[in-house]
């Protein structure tokens, strides 16, 4: 699993669907050894460009290159890439591990292989059920063992945690954390912001096709959260007055609470102390990532309303 | 990795340079391959993976073994039925012509629904489970796919038809009427009669796997499918210019491909029996070519 083949690089990438653009000359590179959260509304591409690294759409212009080759230039590409775009993408009529099974034939891998994946993501003892009777926490585990059959060295997950329980979405969480902590890219998408906290070193975040950032989620946190300064105070409006006069922006956060921008803790601090306003509580606030899409997407209120998936195909 | 790599030359020249010894492919939207020494012994692997893949595919849903029964047992029993049904009432005073072995066969006709269901769904319900994605993304190589598909349903079919086909044969001969002629199942017309029904309906299951995957959708495929193998005797039957009739027996799916199963009187037939078979592989060979197309160009 050499490093450089292990990276999904989408160049100049565009799509449309009748006068929809849904991708709009997007680039980014996913990298080995980190988790990628590749984010936007519903609607704003990140399925069909998914679809395209994959080779299942031709897009209208650019490149999706897997380590350097498009998806069809792969010889055997579960071994390449793995993939789970879709969970209710299972046949109802066949047994999970049957499902399994037929892949692995594409690729001449063994049953045992199959098994042994069965074990991995729990599945061991629904393997001989039809997935008709799965409930789509099982399923996701389904799609997320066929990704990972040949063992791949890059993985892409649309909305994995889509309508899973805590518990599954605890366990999603911790197996993107190991894939990429083994070394491999892991590319996830998702709608929510939330649900890549914690779990993406980096982001992608697009709207309307377009990149709205590329960036890492450290650098994302500390310049959303720069400083602002968390306050409790039982005299909220006495506060909000005497801040504001100091040129600060200040927000109401809770019936105690409030947000302060424009100035440093300390002077917060001082003012406050000069003005004889009582507070209980003062810290530099750490924003949260949803907070911190909010602030990137602000501008980018306005995603065109079609819903994801629902394009021609 | 090493081994995509020798799959993909970006620069056309160098493919040109590599000589035409060397198999060269175009893939999807003319983005043109070339395959290194050895390409032609890979590719055989690589097909022979992909029919793995698609026999493990159709043998793990229970709709198969079901519908592939039904093919037997239509075509076995509405022979049999058929055959037990004659009666000398209507023959001429010197005696009954009839084509016993065709009336045996004649549950053919009733089984190529069970057929074009069957086919059809082979693909139709990839798109409608959505799965014909994970099939794409395990084996991109579009028409490996469909190849894969045409072979292990073809198989399929060619033996349950012939199952059936010999079942009914054999249920004629023992049901035949007192007044008609019993066959020998060892005759050449009866055997070409017997073997071609398999033929016959393995060739429907191609036209409808074709379009399958041409329309992707089962209930839009098994009309379509049933129309072009019911519709042309029908309105044969409304012509009234034998000239038009006469094309329609030679040239539609149904009627020239049973002409396969046709042992007595052959020199009269519209169609000669493999000529007839003949007509009915190039409309296959037409849906698929056409199911081909649209699988190569359209986005999954």
């Amino acid at each position: 699993m050499a490093a450089s083949e292990a990276t999904i690089e989408v160049r100049d990438l565009r799509k449309h669907f009748g006068p929809v653009a849904a991708v709009d000359g997007l680039s980014f590179t996913v990298v080995p050894g980190q988790v990628t959260g590749f984010v936007g509304p519903n609607g704003a591409g990140k399925s069909t460009t998914m679809r395209i690294v994959l080779g299942l759409d031709a897009p209208d212009a650019g490149s999706a290159l897997i380590g350097g080759l498009p998806y069809g230039a792969l010889r055997r590409p579960l071994q390449h890439v793995g993939a789970a775009l879709d969970a209710a993408a299972v046949h109802p009529g066949r047994r999970g591990r049957d499902h399994l099974l037929w892949l692995a034939h594409s690729h001449g891998l063994p049953a045992g292989r199959v098994d042994e994946l069965l074990e991995q993501v729990g599945l061991a003892g629904a393997g001989r059920r039809r997935a008709g009777g799965y409930s789509l926490g099982m399923r996701q585990r389904l799609g997320i063992a066929a990704a990972l059959l040949g063992d791949p060295p890059v993985l892409l997950f649309d909305e994995p945690v889509n309508g899973l329980d805590p518990e599954g979405i605890r366990w999603i969480r911790g197996f993107l954390r190991r894939l990429a902590a083994q070394g491999r890219a892991v590319l996830v998408s998702s709608h929510l912001m939330s649900e890549l906290e914690d779990t993406a070193d980096h982001l992608v975040v697009i709207g309307r096709g377009r990149l709205v950032a590329d960036t890492p989620v450290a650098a994302l946190l500390a310049a959303a959260s720069d400083s602002r300064v968390a306050l409790q105070t039982g005299a909220r409006e006495r506060a909000m007055t005497v801040l504001s006069a100091a040129g600060a922006t200040v927000a109401a956060t809770g019936r105690e609470s409030l947000t302060v921008a424009g100035l440093p803790a300390e002077r917060v601090a001082e003012l406050l102390g000069a003005e004889a306003v009582p507070f209980s509580g003062l810290a530099a606030h750490r924003a949260s990532l949803e907070e911190a899409y909010m602030e990137l997407t602000r501008g980018e209120a306005e995603f065109a309303a079609v819903p994801e998936g629902e394009g021609p195909r | 990795m090493r081994e995509g790599r020798r799959g993909t030359v970006p620069d056309a020249g160098a493919a040109a340079a590599a000589g035409p010894a060397a198999g060269r492919a175009v893939g999807r939207r003319g983005v043109r391959r070339e395959r290194g020494p050895g390409a032609g012994f890979d590719g055989l692997r690589a097909a022979g993976r992909a029919a793995r893949a698609e026999w493990t595919k159709l043998r793990t849903v229970p709709g198969t073994w079901w519908l592939l029964l039904a093919v037997a047992a239509v075509t076995a029993a509405v022979g049999a039925g058929a055959v037990s049904g004659l009666s000398t009432a209507h023959c001429p005073p010197a005696g009954c012509r009839e084509d016993v072995v065709r009336t045996s066969l004649s549950g053919v006709w009733a089984g190529q629904a069970a057929v074009a269901v069957f086919a059809s769904l082979a693909v139709t319900a990839e798109y409608g489970t959505g799965t014909i994605r994970t099939t794409l993304t395990a084996v991109p190589a579009r028409l490996r796919v469909l190849a894969a598909k045409a072979a292990v349903v073809g198989a399929a079919v060619l033996v349950a038809g012939g199952a059936g086909a010999w079942g009914a044969l054999l249920a004629g001969r023992a049901l035949v009427p007192v007044g008609f002629a019993p066959y020998d199942l060892g005759a050449g017309p009866v055997l070409r009669a017997g073997f071609g029904s398999a033929l016959y309906l393995a060739l429907v299951a191609l036209l409808a796997l074709g379009v399958g995957t041409a329309l992707r959708d089962t209930a839009g495929s098994v009309a379509a499918c049933l129309a072009v193998l019911y519709a042309s005797p029908l309105v044969a039957g409304m012509l009234s210019d034998p000239e038009w009739v006469e094309r329609l027996q030679r040239y539609g799916p149904a009627s020239a491909g049973l002409a396969v199963q046709s042992t007595v009187g052959t020199d009269g037939l519209p169609i000669g029996p493999w000529a007839g078979l003949g007509v009915l592989a190039a409309w296959a060979a037409a849906a698929l070519a056409a199911g081909g197309a649209v699988l190569r160009s359209r986005d999954a």
